[in-house]
């Protein structure tokens, strides 16, 4: 993987750790990165973006934490086998939570109760 | 014994200062402001024009003798700077400095033999890149070309601390980003202390790990870059439930409609104030520059 299939927006809310974390899951998820490929080193994230390499190493370590990475001996960081099989349902639950947190959040601004709410969700992860 | 352990930290501190104040003409530019800076941090400062950040950078280092307070680099009184702890450091101010009766590539020769860590390579590629001519008197090069000369000068002293007032003002967008790569990079790699203003958010978020928000000669927020992005938010209220809004916030405004607009903080258990969860509230997560229009306002 080279360092410029990362996008950072230095300005957006989100801080840089969790925008690289978020790309990585999206990369892997979506087959782009596989297992045992290796990721740029630190330095060359950093380098690249002009952005802090303690940066980058909180964001591999978060990832290496939720199971995306691992560390290989000599070599540095590669995507880490595919564990979807073995993770509980609530383990797999958990890496949405920030999306159903976002979900109940704007349903509550826009003043919907629960009800209709689930429902267009049942829909749609029945489809 | 807070105070023994006050003065450890101090002396660990690449930079430190405590109580400082200072006034200009009878006003007020600093307002009591403590600050320390850990090894290998890299601490931007921000604030709005006037807000006191050259004033205070150049009393961090001992250029100026403040009304009251104390200033410390690498654990020596600022103002009393022996020759060992300058060589340490380097400082790019907004003004150009003297030399300037030199060429760029006299300058640099001249200068590099007091550092005993001088990249001479690195001088000479970096002149090229930021497109200097070597040979030209620096009296010559236009405000932005000697601040760009400044800063090759502090880069290639190797510095253990690196001190930088304003320097996105004398660089094009290409340039600008190569000083953040090499402070981005010299701080991960040689724990480089770094300290910068800038008013240009973006650089900031990308490089600096902490923040100084400088406010009217006060620090109003000292905070992790992430830190202060995940723990503030913008809560807006209309105006039938504003009457509910949490006493806390760090800036407050009411809009023509009778809406209310605060800067709100999670509390010890993450949690954003009750009133967020209100119906027809609405708690937006902010970028550091839309935090700091809101609190500067």
């Amino acid at each position: 993987m080279d360092a410029s299939l990362l996008t950072i927006q230095p300005n957006a809310p989100e801080p840089i750790y969790r925008q690289i974390v978020e790309q990585l899951r999206r990369l892997i998820a979506s087959g782009q990165l596989g297992t045992g490929d290796l990721l740029p080193s630190v330095r060359d994230v950093a380098g690249f973006h002009a952005i802090n390499p303690m940066t980058v190493s909180r964001a591999y370590g978060l990832a290496e934490a939720e199971g995306l990475l691992e560390r290989l001996r000599g070599k540095g960081m590669a995507v880490a086998a595919t564990r979807r099989a073995s993770q509980t349902e609530n383990q797999r639950l958990a890496l949405l939570e920030p999306q159903l947190l976002e979900l109940a959040r704007h349903a509550r601004e826009l003043e919907l109760p629960a009800e209709p709410v689930l429902r267009r969700l049942t829909r749609l992860l029945d489809d | 014994m807070n105070a023994v352990l006050k003065e450890t930290a101090y002396a660990a501190a690449p930079l430190a200062v405590h109580g400082l104040t200072h006034s200009y003409e009878g006003s007020s530019v600093l307002r009591g402001v403590d600050l320390a800076l850990e090894p290998g941090s890299v601490l931007g400062l921000i604030g709005r024009n006037g807000a006191g950040k050259s004033t205070l950078i150049r009393a961090m280092l001992g250029l100026l003798q403040p009304l009251s307070g104390s200033a410390f680099v690498f654990g020596e009184p600022a103002l009393k700077l022996g020759d060992d702890a300058k060589a340490r450091l380097a400082y790019v101010p907004q003004q150009p400095e003297a030399l300037a009766w030199l060429t760029a590539q006299q300058m640099l020769d001249y200068v590099g033999r007091f550092y005993p860590r001088w990249d001479t390579e690195f001088a000479n590629r970096t002149l090229e890149r930021w497109n200097i001519q070597p040979n030209k008197l620096l009296a010559k090069l236009s405000p932005g070309e000697r601040q760009r000369v400044d800063l090759i000068r502090a880069l290639a002293s190797q510095p253990e601390l690196l001190v930088l007032d304003e320097p996105a003002a004398a660089l094009d967008p290409v340039a600008r980003r190569e000083l953040l790569r090499e402070v981005a990079l010299r701080a991960g790699e040689s724990g480089t202390t770094v300290l910068f203003s800038t008013h240009i958010v973006s650089d900031l978020e990308r490089v600096a790990s902490e923040i100084a928000f400088l406010h009217e000669g006060r620090l109003l927020l000292r905070c992790g870059v992430d830190e202060t992005k995940e723990r503030y938010a913008r809560l807006w209220l209309p105006a039938a439930k504003s009457a509910a809004a949490p006493a806390q916030a760090l800036s407050r405004r009411r809009h023509e409609d009778g809406s209310l607009s605060l800067v709100v903080e999670r509390d010890a258990h993450e949690q954003w104030p009750e009133a967020a969860k209100l119906a027809g509230a609405r708690l937006d997560a902010l970028g550091l520059e839309d935090l700091f229009v809101e609190i500067a306002e």
